[in-house]
C-alpha cells in the first residue's frame, strides 16, 4: 500500500459544521436567467417563460424550473477561477470549513471530484421576485471507500435555500440575517465522491472510460436472478431487505421462489432493522481473490428478525471476532454498480 | 396548488409520462455552463478534458438532471414537484441521445396531499442507465 495522510480525526471534526456562512443569490429570481437556463434545457414549457401561460395554468405568474434551484447561488465564472487556482497552488481558496475540508481530501491525494447524487425537496416554486439565500453544512464525511473511478471519500452536504422579497433587500445585505428572516423554499442534498484517479488507460472511446478506469481488483459481480433482485437493490438504496411469505408472513433468507412452510409462491419484503449478532464466522487467508483484502472475516449473522444472512464483518480482526457479539450493518459502496451490506460490531445494547 | 394537469385519480401504477429524446451537443454543454455558472472546465474544454484523461468533454450531471426534470414536470404540471432526488450512475457524452423514462410506483395520501411517486430514469441509445431516481408530487383531486 502507498503512503498517503489520514485526517480522517480533522474531517469528522468538520461534520455538522456549517461549510460556509449564508450566501445571498447575486440576483432576485428573473425572466432572464430563466429564460437561458430553459433554453440550455430544450425545455418549451411557456410557465417559466410568460406570465399569461402561467396565470392560464392556474399559477399567479412565471416561476422558475425547480432544477434550476442550485443556478440561483451559484458564485459566477471569476470567483471559480480564482479558487480553482489557490488549489492548484496548494493554498486553501478562504477560511471556511468546506475550504479546510477539500485542502484537507486534497492533501490525502483525493484531488478529482465526481457528483454522486442530489436529492431535492421543494416547499414551494421560486417565482419573480423573490431573493434566495442558501445555508450549507456538511452533513457526512465517508471513510475512504474503493471505488470504480479510484479509492476516495463521498461528501455529503445539506443546503437549505430561503427566500424573501428582493424589494425588502437593501444596498448592503447581511446574507446571516437575510437567512434567519426568509421562508424555506427548497432543500438540496449533494454528494460528492474526492477520490485519486485510478491510473488513467488510454481511451478507445467514449464509452470505454469507466471500463477502463476501474482497478483490476474490482470485487466480483453477484449473479442476480429475478428472485433475488430485489437484496441488490435494497442494498443500492442503503435497506437490508428480508423476503417474507405473503401468504403465512414467515421470513426466509437466502432468497426462495417459494416459501418452504406452506409453498406459497407469493411474497413481499420488509426491511431489517440491520441488528443482529454473529451466528457464527470464519477469516479467510487462502486462497486469495482479488477485490478482497485478507484475511478477510466472513460472519454468518443472525438478525434480530430471526433470519441469518452471510456478510463480510468490518471493523474487527478476523482475531477478534466473537460468536454471540452484537453487530450492526453498514452498506460499502464498492464501485458504482455494487453496493453491499457489512456488519459491524456494536457496543451492547447501542443501537 | 400548481398546474392541474394530471388529475390522482387518473393515475395508477404503472403508468408511464411521455418520454423526452435529446440528442447531447457540445453547444448544449456551452450554453448550460452559461445559464447554471458551472464552469468546470471539464464539461466545456475539450483540451482541458483530454489533459484530465477523458476522452472528450462530458455533461453536467445536473444538465442530465434537468432534462429529466423537465419531462417529470410535462406529466405531473408544473408547480406539483415536492421532491426529486438522483444518482449520478454514469457520464453523459455528446452526440447520445439520451432519452426519459418516468413511471408511477406508488399512489398515496398523506398530510392531506395526494402524492404519487415516480420511477425516474435517463438512459442513453444503448440503453444504459445515466441517471437512476425518483420523484414524488402533489396532485390536484377531482373530488
Amino acid at each position: 500500500m502507498t503512503e498517503r495522510p489520514d485526517h480522517t480525526a480533522e474531517l469528522e471534526n468538520l461534520v455538522g459544521s456549517a461549510a460556509g456562512p449564508p450566501q445571498l443569490a447575486p440576483h432576485a429570481v428573473n425572466e432572464a436567467m430563466i429564460r437561458h437556463w430553459v433554453e440550455a434545457m430544450g425545455d418549451t414549457n411557456a410557465a417559466y417563460v410568460s406570465n399569461e401561460a402561467a396565470q392560464a395554468l392556474g399559477l399567479a405568474g412565471v416561476i422558475a424550473p425547480p432544477t434550476m434551484l442550485q443556478a440561483w447561488i451559484m458564485r459566477g465564472l471569476r470567483a471559480t477561477v480564482e479558487v480553482e487556482a489557490a488549489r492548484a497552488s496548494g493554498r486553501p481558496a478562504g477560511d471556511t470549513a468546506t475550504d479546510r475540508m477539500m485542502t484537507l481530501l486534497d492533501d490525502e491525494g483525493f484531488t478529482s471530484v465526481v457528483a454522486t447524487n442530489c436529492d431535492q425537496s421543494y416547499a414551494r416554486p421560486l417565482v419573480l421576485g423573490d431573493r434566495v439565500v442558501v445555508s450549507s453544512v456538511i452533513e457526512a464525511v465517508s471513510s475512504v471507500k474503493k471505488t470504480g473511478l479510484g479509492t476516495g471519500r463521498f461528501i455529503t452536504t445539506r443546503l437549505d435555500f430561503a427566500a424573501v422579497s428582493a424589494q425588502t433587500v437593501g444596498s448592503d445585505p447581511d446574507p446571516t440575517e437575510i437567512f434567519g428572516r426568509g421562508e424555506p423554499v427548497a432543500t438540496m442534498r449533494f454528494r460528492i465522491l474526492k477520490f485519486a484517479p485510478a491510473a488513467v488507460a488510454q481511451h478507445k472511446g467514449a464509452q470505454t472510460l469507466v471500463a477502463e478506469s476501474i482497478p483490476p481488483a474490482l470485487r466480483p459481480r453477484p449473479a442476480i436472478t429475478q428472485d433475488i433482485a430485489y437484496f441488490f437493490e435494497g442494498a443500492r438504496q442503503h435497506k437490508l431487505l428480508i423476503q417474507r411469505c405473503a401468504a403465512c408472513g414467515t421470513l426466509r433468507h437466502p432468497p426462495l421462489p417459494a416459501c418452504g412452510l406452506c409453498r406459497s409462491f407469493a411474497w413481499d419484503t420488509i426491511e431489517a432493522s440491520g441488528r443482529g449478532e454473529v451466528f457464527s464466522f470464519v477469516v479467510v487467508h487462502h486462497p486469495q481473490v482479488p477485490g478482497f483484502e485478507y484475511p478477510l472475516p466472513i460472519g454468518l449473522i443472525e438478525l434480530e428478525e430471526g433470519t441469518r444472512i452471510v456478510a463480510d464483518l468490518i471493523g474487527v480482526e478476523g482475531s477478534e471476532v466473537r460468536v454471540g457479539m452484537p453487530v450492526m450493518v453498514e452498506f460499502i459502496e464498492y464501485d458504482e454498480e455494487l453496493t453491499l451490506p457489512a456488519f459491524r460490531p456494536r457496543p451492547e445494547g447501542a443501537t | 396548488m400548481g398546474e392541474q394537469k394530471l388529475f390522482f385519480e387518473d393515475v395508477k401504477e404503472g403508468d408511464e409520462g411521455p418520454a423526452r429524446s435529446h440528442v447531447l451537443t457540445r453547444t448544449d454543454l456551452v450554453r448550460y455552463a452559461g445559464a447554471s455558472g458551472d464552469y468546470n472546465p471539464m464539461h466545456h474544454d475539450e483540451v482541458k478534458a483530454k489533459a484530465g484523461g477523458q476522452p472528450s468533454v462530458f455533461g453536467h450531471g445536473m444538465f442530465s438532471m434537468g432534462l429529466l426534470g423537465s419531462a417529470i414536470e410535462d406529466y405531473v404540471g408544473v408547480a406539483n414537484l415536492t421532491r426529486y432526488k438522483v444518482r449520478f450512475a454514469k457520464q453523459t457524452w455528446p452526440d447520445e441521445e439520451l432519452t426519459t423514462k418516468v413511471q408511477v410506483t406508488a399512489k398515496r395520501t398523506e398530510g392531506g396531499q395526494n402524492l404519487v411517486d415516480l420511477d425516474v430514469r435517463l438512459v442513453n441509445g444503448a440503453g444504459e442507465e445515466k441517471l437512476i431516481g425518483e420523484a414524488t408530487a402533489a396532485l390536484a383531486s377531482k373530488v
